[in-house]
C-alpha cells in the first residue's frame, strides 16, 4: 500500500516535470524561461531601504559650513562617483553610433506630459566609465540628460509591460524571459569594441524595490560593459515627471 | 463531533474544495512562468539555477494533484503532495516574515501589484494562516481515510 503511494507521488512529480518542459518548449517568446537560470543574488536578502528623513523647516542650515544644497539620496552618490572618475574615455556625443537608438521608428503613440518636477536636481555633466562597479544609480535629471544625448536605454521589465509604455527609444531586455542571453550577446556583438563598451547605457525597470535593472546591469558588467547606469526610480518616475513615452513593441 | 469531522459528507466536500483551490492556484503560474520565477526569486530561498525549473514544474504538480483530488484518483498521493507543498509554502513565508523581507506570495496571482512593505507583511501573515487552514483540510482527509481503514466493515457490507 505504502509502496503504491510512493509510486503515485513519483508519477505525479515526473508527469509534472514532463508537462512543464513540453509546455515551456511551445510557449511564446515572452512566456518562456530557460531551464537553468542564472541569478547570482538569489539567496541574498535585500537590505530594506529606509525612506529619507523629512526635513524640518525649523532647523536652519549652518551657512558657514554648507557649501552645496542638499540633494536627494538617489542623486548624491552618483554625483560623487561620476565626478571623481579620473578620465573620460568616451565622448557622449559619439553615442549616436547605434542606429537603433538614434531615431526610434514612429509606429506607435508617443506622449509627453509637460509636468516636470520643480525640485529636479541639476544633471551630472560627465558620465565616465566605472569598471570597478557594475552600475551607478542615477536620478531623473541625469537620465533626462542622457536621453537627450541618444544614449542606449534598456527596459528590464517584462515585454508585455514594455509594450504598454516605455521610455522613448528604449529596447526591451527583460531579465526574466528566455531570450535575454541572446539579446545580451547581440548587444555585445554591436559594441564589441572596448571604446563602444565604455559608452553609457541606461537601464530601468519599475522603480521601488524592482531589481530587474540591477540584474541586467550585472549581466552587462560581466561582459565588459563598464559604463552602465540604473535609473533607480524607473519608468513610473519618468512618466510622472513628463518624460517622453512610447507605446508598442518598437523602441 | 468526531463522527462529523470524518464523515464522507464532509470529506468529499473538503477533497473537492482543496482540489479546486490547487487547480485555480496553478493556472496563473502556468500562464506566466517568468513572473512566477520572479516571485520565487523574491523569496531568496531557492538557488539561482533552480528558480526557473521550480517555476515551471511546481504549477504543473499543483494542477495534477488538484485534479487527482477532484477526480478522486490517487487521493493519498495527491493529498501527500499538497500537504508537502503547503508545508513548504508556510515555512518559506515564515522565514521571510522573520527576516522582514516583504514579498508577494505568488500563490494565486503572479502580477506585481505595487504594494507597500507593510501591506506585503500583513498579506504574508494572512497567507500563513490561510495555508495552515488548508493544511488542516489535508489533515481532515488523512484522518477520515485512516478511520475508514481502521473501522471494521459494517454488516451491510458483508
Amino acid at each position: 500500500m505504502k509502496r503504491n503511494i510512493f509510486f503515485q507521488i513519483a508519477a505525479l512529480v515526473v508527469a509534472g516535470i514532463l508537462l512543464a518542459i513540453v509546455a515551456n518548449a511551445f510557449a511564446s517568446r515572452d512566456r518562456k524561461v530557460s531551464l537553468v537560470g542564472t541569478y547570482p543574488n538569489a539567496l541574498k536578502v535585500p537590505a530594506r531601504e529606509t525612506p529619507p528623513p523629512i526635513a524640518t523647516p525649523v532647523a536652519p542650515a549652518p551657512v558657514a559650513t554648507m557649501t552645496q544644497p542638499a540633494t536627494t539620496t538617489t542623486i548624491a552618490p552618483v554625483t560623487a562617483t561620476t565626478t571623481t572618475q579620473p578620465t573620460a574615455t568616451a565622448a557622449i556625443e559619439t553615442v549616436g553610433i547605434n542606429p537603433a537608438t538614434k531615431k526610434p521608428p514612429v509606429t506607435a503613440t508617443t506622449t509627453t506630459a509637460p509636468t516636470p518636477h520643480a525640485q529636479s536636481p541639476a544633471p551630472t555633466t560627465e558620465f565616465n566609465p566605472h569598471p570597478d562597479k557594475p552600475y551607478v544609480e542615477i536620478g531623473f535629471a541625469d537620465v533626462k540628460a542622457l536621453h537627450a544625448k541618444n544614449v542606449l536605454f534598456l527596459d528590464a521589465r517584462r515585454t508585455s509591460v514594455y509594450e504598454q509604455g516605455h521610455i522613448a527609444g528604449a529596447r526591451t531586455y527583460s531579465v526574466w524571459e528566455s531570450d535575454i542571453d541572446d539579446k545580451v550577446r547581440k548587444l555585445f556583438d554591436e559594441r564589441s569594441d572596448p571604446s563602444a563598451q565604455a559608452l553609457p547605457i541606461v537601464i530601468y525597470c519599475s522603480g521601488g524595490d524592482c531589481e530587474d535593472s540591477h540584474m541586467l546591469a550585472q549581466k552587462l558588467w560581466g561582459i565588459q560593459f563598464n559604463n552602465v547606469y540604473v535609473y533607480k526610480d524607473g519608468f513610473p518616475d519618468w512618466q510622472t515627471r513628463g518624460g517622453q513615452v512610447h507605446t508598442g513593441a518598437n523602441p | 463531533m468526531k463522527r462529523f469531522l470524518t464523515s464522507p459528507w464532509l470529506t468529499i466536500r473538503v477533497q473537492l474544495a482543496l482540489g479546486a483551490i490547487f487547480v485555480i492556484a496553478a493556472i496563473p503560474k502556468m500562464a506566466d512562468p517568468p513572473s512566477f520565477a520572479h516571485m520565487i526569486y523574491n523569496y531568496r530561498l531557492v538557488p539561482g539555477s533552480l528558480i526557473n525549473l521550480s517555476a515551471l514544474v511546481m504549477p504543473w504538480v499543483e494542477l495534477l494533484a488538484g485534479l487527482a483530488l477532484i477526480l478522486g484518483v490517487w487521493k493519498a498521493a495527491a493529498r501527500t503532495v499538497i500537504g508537502f507543498l503547503l508545508a513548504v509554502f508556510i515555512i518559506a513565508i515564515s522565514i521571510n516574515l522573520a527576516r522582514d523581507n516583504a514579498i508577494d506570495c505568488g500563490c494565486f496571482n503572479v502580477a506585481d501589484r505595487g504594494k507597500t512593505h507593510e501591506q506585503r507583511i500583513f498579506d504574508m501573515k494572512v497567507d500563513v494562516f490561510r495555508d495552515l487552514g488548508m493544511l488542516l483540510m489535508v489533515g481532515q482527509l488523512w484522518w477520515a481515510e485512516k478511520r475508514r481503514l481502521d473501522e471494521p466493515p459494517s454488516v451491510d457490507a458483508i
